[in-house]
Order: structure tokens, then sequence, then C-alpha cells
């Protein structure tokens, strides 16, 4: 008899194991099904531990209590499974350390059992999905308390191990339950994840890193973006598998938060159920708001978007591009790629885009502006301060890229601002006139890949016949693509935010600030200059060298909520319950901020756009001028 | 937002100048010259409209080229030597420094001027005609004379642009030399100057030559012109469009900014300056035609007072700059409001012609509703939240000033509650507005209590307040702005007559025959005998005055007259009314003519008067004994622009009084606006 429950246990766990790799095989299958993209997998994989406990581990304890959580459940189950699946070793099997050490570890993956279960119970929050997910802590506790059960005999009575059987017998069905949860419900994100923590589509962000320009486009391809699930690369199929549905995009989403038909959570489960050709009914978190129902169906050589196919076609016109899903997400999933590859698919096959956004996109090809606006009129608001034009034979420090921005009286006002620090400074500067073009960032996040690049050679052929040392712009989305997005397609030089050089004018004492005694302000961080740029310090040291009592909203840094006005979301007549920009100066109010400060055109007329009361919205160039201090 | 206004900020190039927006102020003369120098009290005026986002300002309306055209009769600019230059530069820096761009008027006003000033010098002109307005009889200028005032003009630009401004007009408008030549009401000559208007505009050739001759290509020239005289033997529409396009084809003006109408007689003059009765933009047409004969920018201003019809006027291309000068006098900073989307805050002229008024009587330009403008070194336009403690104040009274001080109190950051005892505020304003063309004046009252109401003043209409009431509120600081009841004089019988308040306010409705008498001379009487006589009295207008409506201003009492002459009413100045008694039904009333001393009866159905207003002061009294001032203000520390010392030393439970406006002493909206201004910017 000696022995025998034990061997019967370690047998239990390979079989188990055996089953979970059978399992992954059509999940394989359907992932070769998506675009060829070859990636090192040994290489990944020996990336993946440091990956998964650093990165996903650091966004994972941003909930309370979720680190805690995972650690045990995961830990515990996956420790206790393996050092029983050693007990084939028969020296192992007759040592009670070796029991005591795998019932430790079953001990502590029930603790995790339970605060799994807590987290539905008694009643599941709205950002968390149900369904398989209900019974899903039966099986974790059958499995771990009869792991830790077994254990237990084996410490207590070696001799009469043969009452293991009736745990074993509880652990073979929490095993059959968790085979099936891995096989076809949502505990396929364990494989899927590693898969996809292995094969990342953009592997610069482990480690702190930072990656976020769009990537071009083959104009030449025969399928431009994504129509279908076999269209996206066979990792980015994997990365929708991965998705456990923590609902965290969810939470931190503008467009869901304002009832706008997007939430990034539905949106990652219906591409992979589209993947899978499985039914929209077996997603049970919450829906896109107020999007109209769809016929749920889909296939991997089916369409996502339509009516009649798995998503909505508004949910893809209400992201705003603003990459907070992307930032919560412990998976490190790329939604707003996906939905840039939705769109361009939309765009550019089917020319599938909303009525304001056409119009916007046909007078970029037609104009270079996207409100067919003359060239010659941006900078008509810096009229009182005559700024040099740089032509081909000129040149200057600072070339001063003014956006489309500029043709709006209001953001106009925060240029003077502008070029009257960087005179007061002694900064050498001109701005290209009538030869700036729309950068194309518009066209790019609205999917027109085509009229994007058309723009970008043009942009970059102007930038490379002009002399400057460096660009300098107050639009964060023109820092973007000028920064991140041209140097592929050729365009590289040094480009900076206004509050970057500001910043460095300041601290090197060419511009001298007195802080002033206003209300409160607190600093709005644009999400492309924050979350896509990673400039959160320079704005702040500004804003505290020129007012004296700043706060910070509730949702900053990277947590910043999004102004609503970016991705193409103002142009595509999105419908919603609620404004964003009101949302966002309801949680200024909330802290008590008079002011606003703000680093973008787009911000400043989303929120300026608030009905009063609300907090005053001022650029930071604005309220440094205001601190200047005359030399 | 207002229609068009993306055309009001589309810049406009003139040679190398780039004026930031289409909106502009003609040149002026406010009466704020100094010994014939734009000095600081005339520079912050300007300066104030550059803050405020004008894109051109221009100054120095008549400015004299020429001693026998002198500077002093409207304390005017001189630029006839280099003294003036320091000054120019000085003033460019101001109005540059916010992005604005600055020029000037230069002229020679011939026959349009007066002899008997500092020079007496003979005034000139083309020809010995007389001008009624100026009744000045010029000399018939001799081909030396022409020769050097071309000098003259040529010398002052030059000191116009080494002054730093940015270009400058010369003056055809009005009946200025430039267009005496031109029009054949003041040229009758025989020589090359006089005769077809081919020899008739060649004056103004040679002085433009000679202009840019001493100002070189980099200088920006223009001309100020009449679209129409609108007179008979004066320039045609024809004519003036001649001109205009011969000038601008010869390449020697790079904008014309044109008006309608000449100033040669009192009505002349009134039709120029257009006051309320008149509709908005009456001659843009002629600046609209001028536009598509001539091939140079057109400027325009006359009673162009909203953003939307100066946004039309640029968008619908009747004119490429929008001038808004006697809006800007109401408020310098239209322009930045309507740019921060703040088009509701803009205080819009309601063309009450104060302004002008009060210079052709040697007066300084002041604003009837803003009383900071002209005073910009020391009455804010923007008025700063105090640094101070924050008061409680207790306003008494809804009117005018009443509201100014609410406004003021509120901005400073002060909690505010203003009591009314009738059902809207405004209070004498709103009576004045009932008669007939003066119904514009509600504009003065609308933007006050809007401004009132958005920044959070707890207003309480149809609260008559009481001493007991005002204690409640535990103010710091109490004022009372009552204003004044209209007051029966202190005739024998004057239980028996009406006041034209009364009349006003619908307490008494005349009828039948009615003798008016005034005692004040201002619009009071004169637009309520408009009304009785628009609603079919028959009425006598008496005044003691050698005229009716004396003490009303040029560009209005005209269209007084005009208004009474035309309704038949009686015009009887010189006459003091004596004693009214009743016979019968009817009233006697016994009229003394003051030059003969004789007296004359009239047999009436009513008489009205006009004696002002006394002050309603009770509450104040009741009030006074409690406070820790008395009520008075401290005159030197007013003055000064420094706080009140009973507001300073304010101990818990104690409170400052102040009286302001018609409370204290019945004067008129300009003097309540600033009783409350002076007063209140400094708690």
């Amino acid at each position: 008899m000696l022995g025998r429950t034990g061997l019967l246990a370690a047998g239990l766990v390979w079989g188990a194991a055996g089953a979970l790799a059978v399992s992954a095989v059509p999940a394989v299958r359907r992932w070769r099904k998506g675009r060829r993209n070859p990636k090192d997998m040994i290489r990944g994989l020996a990336t993946v531990p440091r990956r998964y406990m650093v990165d996903v581990h650091h966004a994972v304890q941003r909930r309370k209590g979720a680190a805690p959580m995972h650690a045990l459940v995961a830990g515990g189950t996956l420790a206790g499974s393996v050092v029983l699946a050693a007990g084939v070793v028969p020296a192992l099997r007759a040592s009670r350390l070796y029991w005591s050490g795998a019932g430790m570890f079953f001990l502590a993956a029930l603790g995790g059992t339970y605060l799994v279960w807590k987290r539905r119970n008694p009643k599941k929050p709205s950002y968390l999905s149900g369904g398989k997910f209900l019974w899903l802590p039966n099986a974790m506790l059958a499995w771990n308390l009869g792991g830790a059960l077994v254990a237990l005999v084996h410490v207590t009575l070696p001799e009469q191990n043969s009452i293991a059987l009736v745990p074993l017998v509880l652990m073979a069905a929490g095993g059959a339950g968790l085979v099936v949860q891995v096989a076809r419900g949502p505990m396929r994100h364990a494989f899927s994840g590693v898969t996809w923590l292995a094969a990342h589509s953009r592997p610069e962000r482990f480690g702190g890193g930072r990656s976020t320009d769009l990537r071009p486009l083959d104009l030449a391809a025969p399928t431009l973006g994504t129509l279908i699930p076999g269209d996206f690369a066979w990792n980015i199929l994997a990365s929708f598998d991965a998705c456990i549905e923590c609902g965290r995009c969810e939470q931190h989403c503008p467009a869901f938060a304002a009832g706008q038909r997007l939430n990034p959570k539905a949106l990652i489960q219906g591409l992979a159920l589209s993947a899978r050709g499985e039914n929209a009914s077996a997603y049970t978190g919450s829906p896109a708001p107020n999007a109209p129902p769809t016929a749920g169906q889909g296939s991997m050589t089916s369409a996502i978007i339509g009516v009649d196919a798995m998503i909505h076609p508004d949910t893809l016109w209400a992201c705003t591009t603003c990459r907070s899903c992307v930032e919560q997400c412990p998976m490190m999933i790329e939604h707003v790629d996906a939905i840039v590859d939705l769109r361009r698919g939309q765009t550019l096959m089917l020319g599938e885009v909303r009525p304001g956004a056409a119009d916007a996109l046909r007078r970029l090809r037609d104009t270079g502006e996207s409100g067919g606006r003359p060239l010659s009129a941006r900078a008509d608001g810096l009229a009182s301060e005559n700024v040099p034009v740089l032509t081909q034979d000129g040149e200057t420090d600072v070339l001063l890229w003014l956006g489309d921005g500029a043709y709006e009286l209001r953001y106009a006002r925060t240029l003077r601002a502008l070029v009257k620090l960087l005179r007061l400074a002694s900064v050498n500067f001109a701005i290209l006139g009538e030869a700036e073009l729309d950068c194309g960032d518009l066209a790019r996040r609205l999917g027109d890949e085509a009229t994007f690049q058309d723009l970008a050679t043009e942009v970059i052929g102007t930038l490379n016949s002009r002399r400057f040392h460096r660009i300098v712009t107050a639009d964060p989305h023109a820092l973007n693509v000028l920064k991140n997005e041209y140097p592929v397609l050729g365009g590289k030089w040094e480009v900076l935010h206004h509050t970057t050089l500001l910043d460095e004018l300041v601290s090197s004492g060419r511009l001298k600030l007195d802080a002033r005694d206003l209300p409160a302000v607190a600093y709005h961080d644009p999400c492309y200059l924050g979350r896509y740029n990673g400039e959160f310090d320079a704005p702040r040291r500004l804003l505290a060298a020129a007012c004296k009592t700043t706060v910070e909203m509730e949702w900053h840094g990277r947590q910043s909520m999004c102004c609503g006005g970016g991705g193409g979301n103002p142009v595509s007549d999105v419908d919603a319950e609620l404004r964003i920009p009101d949302i966002r100066m309801g949680q200024a109010s909330e802290v008590g901020a008079a002011i606003v400060a703000v680093g973008c055109p787009g911000c400043t007329a989303m929120l300026e756009g608030v009905p009063e009361p609300r907090p005053e919205v001022k650029d930071i160039a604005e309220l440094v001028l205001e601190a200047v201090v005359p030399a | 937002m207002t229609a068009n206004v993306e055309a009001l900020f589309k810049p406009l190039r003139i040679r190398n100048l780039v004026i930031r927006n289409r909106v502009m102020s003609t040149s002026h003369a406010p009466g704020y010259g100094k010994d014939g120098k734009p000095q600081e009290r005339y520079q912050l005026y300007h300066a104030e409209k550059a803050k405020g986002g004008i894109g051109l300002t221009m100054f120095g309306g008549s400015s004299s080229v020429a001693h026998d055209s002198p500077a002093t009769p409207w304390n005017q600019v001189s630029v006839v030597d280099d003294s003036v230059i320091p000054y120019f530069q000085q003033f460019a820096d101001r109005v540059h420094e916010h992005g604005a761009k600055l020029m000037i008027q230069i002229t020679h006003m011939g026959r349009r001027t007066r002899w008997d000033t500092d020079a007496w010098l003979p005034v000139i002109g083309p020809s010995p005609r007389r001008e009624p307005a100026s009744r000045s009889m010029p000399k018939e200028m001799e081909i030396e004379d022409i020769r050097r005032v071309v000098r003259a003009f040529a010398d002052a630009a030059r000191r116009c642009k080494e002054g730093g401004l940015d270009g400058l007009e010369i003056s055809g408008a009005h009946g200025h030399l430039l267009d005496q030549f031109w029009s054949p009401s003041a040229n009758d000559r025989v020589d090359q100057y006089g005769g077809s208007l081919e020899n008739r505009m060649r004056f103004g050739i040679e002085v433009l030559t000679a202009i840019r001759e001493a100002v070189g290509e980099d200088f920006v020239v223009g001309m100020r012109m009449s679209g129409d005289e609108i007179l008979k033997n004066g320039l045609s529409q024809q004519d003036c469009l001649t001109i205009a396009s011969d000038y601008a084809t010869r390449g020697l003006v790079d904008f014309v900014n044109v008006i309608g109408g000449q100033a040669r007689d009192e009505m002349s003059h009134a039709v120029s300056l257009p006051n309320m009765s008149f509709p908005v933009a009456p001659f843009l047409h002629l600046a609209s035609a001028i536009r598509r004969e001539a091939d140079v920018p057109v400027f325009h201003a006359q009673r162009i007072m909203d953003v939307a019809t100066a946004a039309r006027a640029v968008a619908e291309g009747h004119v490429d700059m929008v001038a808004m000068t006697r809006a800007h006098i109401a408020d310098p900073h239209i322009v930045n409001k309507l740019a921060a989307g703040r088009a509701d805050d803009i205080r819009q002229c309601v063309g009450a012609g104060y302004c002008i008024d009060r210079i052709y009587v040697g007066g300084d330009a002041l604003c009837l509703q803003n009383a900071a403008t002209g005073r910009e070194a020391t009455m804010p336009h923007d008025v700063r939240p105090t640094t101070g403690a924050k008061h409680r104040v207790a306003i008494i009274g809804g009117g005018v000033a009443g509201l100014e001080a609410a406004r003021v109190c509120a901005l400073r950051g002060h909690s505010v509650v203003l009591f009314e005892r009738a059902n809207e505020t405004g209070g004498q304003v709103n009576l004045a507005a009932k008669a007939t063309w003066r119904e514009a004046l509600t504009g003065i009252v609308r933007w006050l209590d809007a401004q009132v109401r958005k920044l959070g003043v707890d207003v309480r209409i149809g609260t008559d307040a009481t001493t007991e009431m005002v204690r409640l509120e535990k103010p710091d600081i109490v004022i009372v702005a009552t204003g004044g009841s209209a007051w029966r004089g202190d005739l024998e019988g004057s239980d028996l007559v009406h006041t034209t308040a009364d009349v006003l306010s619908g307490a008494v409705n005349p009828s039948g025959s009615v003798l008016l008498f005034d005692e004040m001379g201002q619009h009071n009487a004169a637009s309520v005998a408009e009304v009785m006589a628009t609603r079919g009295c028959l009425v006598e207008m008496a005044t003691h005055d050698r005229l009716i409506a004396q003490e009303v201003g040029t560009t209005n009492q005209p269209i007084h007259l005009r208004e009474m002459y035309k309704l038949g009413v009686m015009m009887s100045p010189n006459m003091e009314l004596r004693e009214v008694s009743r016979e019968g039904n009817r009233l006697v009333a016994v009229l003394c003519n003051t030059m003969t001393g004789e007296e004359e009866e009239r047999l009436v159905d009513h008489v009205i008067v006009e004696c002002g207003t006394l002050p309603r002061d009770p509450l104040y009294m009741e009030l006074k004994e409690g406070s820790v001032n008395h009520g008075q203000i401290d005159i030197p520390t007013l003055l000064e622009g420094k706080t009140q010392p009973g507001v300073k030393e304010l101990k818990s439970g104690d409170y400052a009084l102040f009286r302001i406006g018609d409370a204290v002493a019945g004067r008129n909206i300009h003097a309540a606006l600033y009783d409350a201004l002076r007063l209140c910017k400094d708690f």
C-alpha cells in the first residue's frame, strides 16, 4: 500500500498537465490562422518570468488586493501541483517534509481561492464577468483542498494513506474543472498570456520602456488593416485570448464613462469570440454602453465589424486612442493597435468612416488641412507678433510647429504667450508659415493610413529642406507624430513639447519666474504628452514655479483621464450619454481646482467647452508668462 | 457664437504692416492732449484698447500740421515741430507692447477752426466762404500758402514716421482743408486748384505726393474722406468715388477711411456722428461702394457698435477694417472678449453721444456708461480681487449707481446683497428709456444687471429695504444708492403740476394742451415734450435757458430740435414759470420773460415740470447714526484712490455707510457710475 496514493496524486497532476497540453492544441491551431509574424519563441519564453514578475505584477498590484490574490492562487496552485508532480520520485514521497511543503502550497492556494471567491461574492462588481468565472472557485477549491488533504494524510497518517483516496477524488474533480476552465473557459488566459508575453508586439514596453507609435502599413498589401480575425497577426490573436476580463480597461475608459458605445473589455472579448467562432452570449461582462445589438456571430474568416457581425461599428469610432486601457491592462494587451487596425480596414477597404470624419479626411487630401482652411491663415493669430517664417535659405534654432490648433482664436492666445516667452528668453525661432501642412495625426488615427503617408511624405520633405536645430510644438499630437512616427518614414529630428523647452529655459535661468498666489491649479496630463511620450514632470515643474498652490486630480500622470478630443472622436459623430470633458472638469472641481492647466490645443478646446461654472482653463505657457519676472 | 466673427480675426497687410485683426478705432479728439502733446492720459487711453485686443488704434483726430490750424481748440495734438516726436515714440511703445498698431490723423482744418486762440492767426481756405459751424471767415489761400501747407504736411508726416507710428491718414472728411478744396461748396477758385474736379483734386495730390517723398516707401499713408457729402452743391457720391479711385490709382493712398455726410452745420454734424436715434451702420453702403471702385483697403466708422454688425461688414466685403470707435470708448476690451467667447460681457455702446458731446463744449471725452475710460491711470477697466479682507456689502438701490457698486464690490471678491424696491433694476434710467428714441439707454442697465447676476450678487428685487432688513445682513459696508425723486419745484401752485417722470412712468397721461417747463436743459424735458406731442398733445415747451435743451450736446440737441419741429412743439426759451392756478377744470400758468420781465398767461389742460430730482434719503438718515463714519466719504482719501478710513478700521458688528449717485444730489448716469467705481474699487 505504501506510496500508492502518493503516486496516484503525482499521476493525477501529470495527467492534468497532459490534458492541459492537449487542450492548448486547438488554441495554437487557431492562432496559426492569423497573419504570419515570426517570433523567436525560445528567447521570448526565457523572458516571460521576468516580464511576468515585474511588468505584469506592476500592473496587477494597482488594484487593491489583486496581487495577493493572484500570487496566492496562481503561485500556490502552481507550486503545490509542481511539487506533487515531483512525487513520481519515490524518495520524495517518503519524506514528511516533502508532503508538508506540498500541503503548505495548497493551503496558500486555498487562501487565494477564498479571495477569488470573495471578488464576486456576495455581489459581483460590474467590471467583472460572470459565466464560467462563477464556478471557477469551486474547481480551485476542489483541486487545492484535495491537494492539501492528500498532503495532510501523508504527513499525519503515512501508514494509512489510503484514506487519501477520498481527497484524491476531490482533486480529480477539481482538476477536471480546471482543465475545462483552461480549455474552454477564461483560464485559457494562463497559457495564452504566457504565449503573448513571450511574443508581445511591443517588447520595448517591458522593463518600464515605452512604445506608442503606430506602425506604417504596407499600402501595396492585398488587405489593408483588419476586416476578419484572420487579418490579425497570430500573436495578436493570442493577446485577445490572454484577456482575463478583469475590467481595469473598462474602469478607466473615458468613452465607457461617458456612455459612448465602447467598452474596451467587451471589445477584446468580442475579438476573441470572433476568432473562436463563439457566440457573443458567451461574454458575461458589461457590454459597450448603449450599443445597439449585433448578430453576435463571428468566425476566423468572417467580418468582425457590423450590425450583422460581432462588434457594432459605433464602438470603433468612440475610441479616443488615449491608451488608458493599454496602460491599465495587466496582460499588456494593445487595444489601441487593434482599434486602429480595424479602423484601417473600415476606412481603406470599405470606405466606412463617419460623415464628419469623411469630410475632414477629404479636406486633408484636398488642402492639407483638416478644416480646409487656407494654409496662409494658420499664423493669423500670431499676426501681432511678427514671427519670422523659415525659408529654404534661412536658418533657425527652434522651428515652431503650430499645428491645427493655431487656427482657433483660443489657442492662438496660447501660441502668443509661447512666442512672448521665447522672445523673453532670447530663443531664436521661426515658423514654417504657409509651408506647414497637417502632420497626419488625425488621418492616421481614423485609419486613413494612405492620407497619413501622403501628408507625412510631404511634411518630411519640407522639414528636410529647412535648416533648424530642433522642433518645438505646443500640440502633443503633432509631437507624437513628428517625434515617434516620422523617423521610420525618414524624418528624424529632435522634437520637444513646449513645456519641455520652457522647463529647460526656466531651469537654466533664461526665464525667471515668481510663483503667483493663484487659486488652486490642477494639471491635466494630455494623453499624447503623458502616456504617449512620458512627459509628466516638466509641466509640473513649470507649474510649481509659476503658481503657489497646485493640486492633483485623482486620475493624473499615467492614470490621467482623456479630455475626449483625441483619435478623431470629435469628428466621428459619436453618440453619448455624457460628455467626456464634463466628467474630467468634474474631477478637477472635486479636488478644488479653480484653474485647470493644459498643454494641448485639443484639451483646451474640449475642457473650455464645458459649461460654466467650471474651473478656468489655461495653457501652461499662459501661466508661465504671467509669472515671468522681467529681466 | 456671433456669426462671421472669424472674418474679424483675419490679419490685414498694408505695405509691410500687418494688422492682427480687422477691428480698429478711428482718430478722434478726446480732448486729452496737453500742451499739444499726447501725454500719459492720452497714451493710456489707447494702450487700454491695445491691451483689449484691438488691431489698429488711430489717435490724434485733426492733429495739426501748421500754426494756422491750431491744436488748442479741442486740446488736440500739434505736429508742427519736432518736440512731439518723443511723445510719439513713448506712445507707440505703449501700444506696440500689446500687439496693436498705432496711426495718427494729420490735417489742416482750413476754415473749420478759430482764429482767436494762442497764435491769433487768420484762418485760411480755398475761397473766402464761411462755414456755419466754425463761423470763421477764411482768407483765400495764395499759391505761397498752398506750397507752405503742402510742405507742412510733409514735415509733419516725417515726424510721425520718426515717432515710430505705423502710419497716418490725412483728413479729407468733416470739412477740413483737403475736402474744402474738393467741395464746390467751399471752393470757387478760378486757378488750377478750382473749377473742374480734376483741378479741385490737385491740392490733395500735391499733399500726398509730398508726404510719400518725406516718409519713403515703408510707411502707411491713407486718407479719410466722405463717401457722399449729402449736401446741395457739395460732393456727390459719384464725385467721392472718383476722388477715391483716382487717388488710389495714382498710388497716393494705402487706404481710404470713409464716412458719410459732412459736418458744416449743427444738423450735418449730428448726422455724421449718428446717435442712438439712427439705425445701425447707416453709411456702410458708402464705404462699400468705394471699396468696389478703389483698389485699396477701406476703413469705416459710424455707429457700428455691436460685433455682429462689425463681423457682417467685414464678412460681406463692405469694408476691410471696421472701426468701432465709440464702441471702444464704452468697452476697450471688445476684441479680447469676443475672442475668448465672452461676447456677452462686452459693454456695448448705446450711442448716447456723451463722449463726443463733451468735447464739443471744450471738455474731455468720457463715457456715459464706463467711468474708467479716459481715466486709465486711476480707474481700472478690469477690477481685480482685493488681497485684503473680504467684506459683506449691503447695497440699497438697484439703479445704475447701486448696480455698478454691486459689480465692483463683487469683482473685488466681497459678498454682496442688493435691495431694489421695484420689480426690476435700473431705476431712473428705465424711465428715461421710455422716451421715444432714447430707448437704447436700457442697454446700460441690461449690461450691469447681467454682470451683477453673473458675479453672484444676491439681487433682491421687489424689496423695499428697511434698516432692520439691512442690519439682519450683518454688513460691514452699507451703500445707499436709493436715487432721487422728481421735484415739482418751488413755484406757487406746485401741487397742480406733474413732473416729466410722472409722464414717463404713466402716473399721468396728459392729453389736450400742455405747458412743459424745463429748468434743467437736459434730455428729460425735451424727450418728454416729444412723447406728449407724439401722443397728440399740443405742447409748448418753455425754459429759462437761451435755447431749448441747452445742456444737451451737439450730436443730440439737433435731433431733439428736429423732432420737436416736426411734431409742432412750440418752443419758448427765456421764459420762467412763476405760478400755476386752477381755473375750472383747466390750469392757468404764468410765464415771465427772463429778458423783459413781462408776464404772459397760458390756459392749459396740464402743466408738466422738469426741475431735477431730490435725494431719496430717509433710509440713509436712519442708518447714519449707527455707522462708524456717519455716512461720510473722506474726500482726500477718495481722490487719492485709497480705502476709506471707515472701512479700514472696521470691527465686528460695525458697519461703514456711504451714499452715492442721485441719492446724494441729482446728477447724471456717468456721475452715478463714477461715484460707485471710485469708491468701491478700493474696498
